[in-house]
């Protein structure tokens, strides 16, 4: 399979680095951005298959990331990920474009599934 | 030892059964006492009536004998010469012959003025005997005719004599008859008495002047107070031989004699006179009413009791909703802080784990692998304690579809059979053929179904019977998981819907929410679930599905 180039926004860098770690060893080259800002600054530099966001973050939650990407970067296909556990908030995601939206914890294979899937769909 | 939790049903049941029973026997006991009193005073009234009536005919008959009596008698002495009277035999025909019109004599005797008897007829033997000293001798020479009260006389028997003067030849003679008194006894008992009623005739001193059988002798002391002269009938009522008695009396004129008429008070035998209708129909009612305010009372506590039990049941059902509810928002209150720690820990050792998967040789290997796997196990745990609570808090109601019951429990035992064959339970499935589709949710009600078979499955752990049942029962469905594991402690069997409760314990791990999730999917399918289990038996799980699911 070909390699994914992925862009994960979180906050929490004890996550974010493991996370990124894992899937790189998955073939998959991962850029990791500890804030929306700082994915907005990627995405201006790099193209990327897919984006993994953290709902909750401090500043530019994943939300106003996700609506600057539906506008910037259509392309990009964005699973959300988050601990909160609210419906509505996954209702709001999907409603905005998201392509996914999944649980923290979330288990690897589900993540890399839901990342193929949203890139093969680009792809198409 | 009375069971305390029953004792305030028994107590309410106790008041019940009184204040019915007060409502019931008042209203009869005083209508009965009522009804009692009216009739007493109109049963005197009419006592007293007859009385005084009766007293006055009586009276009128005695007189009326008496008085033809002695108008025979002065009749047949205005009719004979002293010279035929003086003849024994001309008397005795007299005496036959009054006899025979009814005329009551006894005896006829003639006296001549010195008092002597100068010809008698009769039973007694008085002819010769002198009887100027007597004091009624007097009074006929003076008066003319005289009726004696009742007395002893030359013969030693009480009796009763009327005498009539004739002048003759300048001399007076005086006829003397002796009246029969038993005759003048009958006349004034004529025509029978009530029961407990008296009739007799008392001279002035108070003696008998009538007979009857034995209880009462003639020229005995009557045993009446004393009564006084008056006029007309009078009416007075005194006690008697412990027995209030209504008293009527008149005399007769000359005053001498006076007629006693006297009579119980009716109605004295009490209220509850045993010939009356009305005294029965109270005593049914004395039975009648605390039978049926014992069963009213008993129906009563019983519906009180039901809807007692269903109040509480409701109010159980909507604490245990509540409950789950604060759970939910708590849990979706904590969850980002939770589940981040869980996601941070389970990238961490995800990556331990791969370096350990890429490095086979490493020392320990084997076991940084079994650790790593127990540290992910719990991870997951975790998670998914986390998933079922947030559960709780969502209200967003199943989507509804036709559903086959039968299919769908056969699908989710499918997914356990192999379990089945390793711990040797049998299946038995005893499915009614008359189980219709219904609107419901399939993905769901196979969550419940799963949850329950494997709680069966737990419960028999090895060797046992998994009994599957379904059936219509009013065009819902009830779907029966049995099992023939240890049993339900009936401590527990309340709790077992609770959050976070479980009996289960030991190598397997349980979060306590299974039932507690079912119980919250029923409710949101607008069905039931029940638990029964008698220890050392097996426990009952039964969920209801109704026919369409109502939509919250």
């Amino acid at each position: 399979m070909a390699d994914l180039r992925l862009l994960f926004v979180d906050d929490e860098v004890e996550f974010l680095e493991p996370m990124a770690e894992r899937l790189r060893r998955r073939q998959i080259s991962c850029t990791t951005a500890q804030s929306g800002d700082r994915a907005l600054e990627a995405l201006k530099q790099e193209q990327f298959d897919c984006a993994v966001v953290d709902v909750k973050m401090p500043g530019m939650d994943g939300l106003d990331l996700l609506r600057r990407m539906r506008q910037d970067y259509p392309g990009v296909p964005v699973i959300l990920l988050t601990g909160h556990a609210s419906v509505e908030l996954g209702v709001q995601g999907l409603e905005l474009g998201a392509f996914e939206y999944l649980m923290k914890p979330v288990d690897l294979d589900e993540l890399l599934d839901a990342v193929r899937r949203s890139a093969g769909q680009k792809a198409r | 030892m009375p069971e305390p939790h029953k004792n305030p049903y028994r107590r309410l049941r106790g008041q019940m059964f009184l204040v019915l029973l007060c409502f019931g026997l008042i209203p009869l006991i005083t209508i009965r006492i009522a009804g009692s009193l009216e009739y007493r005073k109109a049963a005197a009234a009419r006592a007293r009536s007859a009385l005084e009536s009766m007293v006055k005919n009586r009276k009128v008959t005695v007189e009326l004998f008496l008085e033809e009596t002695m108008r025979q008698l002065e009749l047949l002495t205005a009719a004979s010469s002293v010279e035929q009277l003086s003849n024994p035999q001309f008397l005795e025909s007299l005496r036959t012959q009054m006899q025979s019109r009814g005329v009551a004599i006894v005896d006829l005797g003639l006296l001549a003025d010195n008092g002597r008897h100068v010809a008698y007829v009769g039973p007694y033997k008085l002819q010769g005997l002198d009887y100027s000293s007597q004091p009624w001798f007097e009074q006929v020479m003076v008066l003319g005719r005289y009726q004696s009260d009742i007395f002893l006389g030359y013969r030693r028997f009480p009796h009763m004599i009327m005498a009539v003067k004739k002048r003759q030849g300048g001399r007076d003679w005086i006829l003397r008859a002796t009246i029969d008194t038993d005759l003048l006894s009958g006349l004034v008992r004529e025509g029978g008495l009530e029961s407990g009623a008296d009739v007799f005739i008392l001279n002035r001193a108070g003696e008998y002047q009538t007979r009857y059988s034995d209880e009462h002798h003639l020229m005995e002391k009557a045993d009446v107070s004393p009564i006084p002269l008056h006029s007309g009938v009078r009416l007075a009522e005194e006690r008697h031989n412990g027995r209030r008695e209504l008293v009527a009396t008149v005399w007769f004129p000359g005053d001498s004699w006076v007629l006693v008429a006297r009579q119980q008070v009716p109605g004295q035998s009490g209220l509850l006179d045993a010939h009356s209708l009305v005294t029965w129909l109270s005593l049914l009612g004395l039975v009648v009413v605390p039978v049926l305010s014992h069963v009213i009372a008993r129906h009563r506590l019983k519906q009180i009791q039901g809807l007692e039990a269903e109040r509480a049941g409701l109010y159980e059902s909507v604490a245990q909703s509540q409950k789950m509810a604060a759970i939910g928002r708590l849990a979706a209150g904590v969850a980002h802080e939770i589940n981040n720690p869980l996601a941070i820990i389970q990238a961490q050792v995800g990556v331990l784990s791969d370096i350990v998967t890429e490095n086979p040789d490493l020392a320990h290997v084997a076991e940084f692998k079994d650790r790593i796997a127990k540290v992910e196990a719990q991870v997951e745990r975790g998670r998914k304690v986390m998933r079922r609570l947030l559960g709780f808090s969502r209200r967003v109601g199943p989507e509804l579809e036709p559903v086959n019951v039968v299919a769908a429990l056969d699908e989710t035992v499918s997914f356990v059979e192999k379990d089945l064959e390793a711990s040797r339970i049998r299946i038995v499935r005893e499915y009614g053929s008359d189980v219709p589709i219904i609107r419901s949710n399939l993905a769901q009600m196979q969550q419940v179904f799963l949850n329950l078979i494997n709680n069966a499955l737990d419960a028999i752990r090895e060797d046992g019977e998994l009994r599957l049942l379904v059936r219509c029962a009013d065009g819902d469905v009830v779907v029966k998981v049995a099992d023939t594991g240890p049993g339900i402690p009936e401590k527990d069997l309340a709790r077992v819907f609770e959050p976070f409760f479980s009996t289960k314990s030991g190598d397997k791990q349980h979060t306590g929410l299974g039932l507690a999730i079912c119980q919250e999917i029923m409710r949101g399918l607008g069905g039931r679930i029940s638990v029964e289990s008698s220890p050392g038996t097996g426990t009952v799980f039964s969920v209801r599905f109704p026919q369409e699911a109502e939509r919250e």
